[in-house]
């Protein structure tokens, strides 16, 4: 199976997001109980995240480069391709977006319920940090963005 | 009704190959390679381009079949 160099572009963006999803979401997984400004080094992360993008995409662009020395043309076909794959990752997200608002919503009711009962230990249960509102976004981010990709991939190989 | 072409053909029969048609028209061997195919329907301005670099008239390369 041949692959293009747009097609080899998408595959790097995939394999981006997998690995930030596997590397750094369960840092922000296991800081949920936090709140933002007590957790370990978050700074310190964010600037690991900002260097191993700048690294990877760095590496893998110029290695690109280096394997394809041809310029390939952006043409209207690209222009579709990209504007229904990103169609599909904005109604994804949008979509997610209700969902994980719908979710928020009836954890504060839950949650007020729990009060009125007086059962303190699911009263305690019931929370939901800052941090795992950023954890919840990340992922949804991730995984809109994984989406997209694969059905950008799909459009190339089949249109 | 299905938009079909002979693109294929009258290329061929003028002696270029689908790099250099695209490079002519400017887009990628891909697009040429999908418009043969009937995957991708060029726009107009496409169509016209092509057309015009092939020295036909556009219904008779581009037809509803």
């Amino acid at each position: 199976m041949a692959l293009s160099k747009k097609e080899i572009s998408i595959l790097i963006e995939i394999v981006f997001s997998i690995v930030f999803a596997f590397i750094f979401l369960p840092y922000f997984y296991e800081n949920q109980d936090n709140n933002l400004i007590l957790m370990d080094d978050l700074i310190g992360k964010i600037i690991e995240i900002l260097i191993f993008t700048v690294i990877y995409f760095s590496v893998a662009y110029s290695l690109l480069e280096f394997v394809f020395k041809k310029k390939e043309t952006k043409d209207e076909r690209d222009d579709m391709i990209n504007s229904k794959s990103y169609k599909l990752g904005y109604l994804l997200y949008e979509f997610s977006l209700f969902i994980f608002i719908g979710y928020i919503c009836s954890k504060f009711q839950n949650k007020e319920l729990l009060n009125l009962t007086g059962n303190q230990e699911l009263y305690n249960g019931f929370n939901l940090t800052d941090v795992g509102i950023v954890f919840l976004i990340l992922m949804l981010l991730a995984f809109t963005s994984i989406v997209k990709s694969l059905y950008q991939f799909y459009l190339y190989r089949t249109v | 009704m299905i938009l079909k072409n002979n693109l294929k053909e009258v290329r061929q029969k003028k002696g270029l190959t689908q790099e250099e048609l695209g490079t002519n028209v400017g887009v990628s061997r891909q697009t040429i390679i999908s418009i043969e195919r009937y995957r991708y329907k060029p726009s107009l301005e496409l169509a016209m381009k092509i057309a015009e670099k092939l020295n036909v008239k556009i219904e008779k390369l581009f037809f509803f079949e």
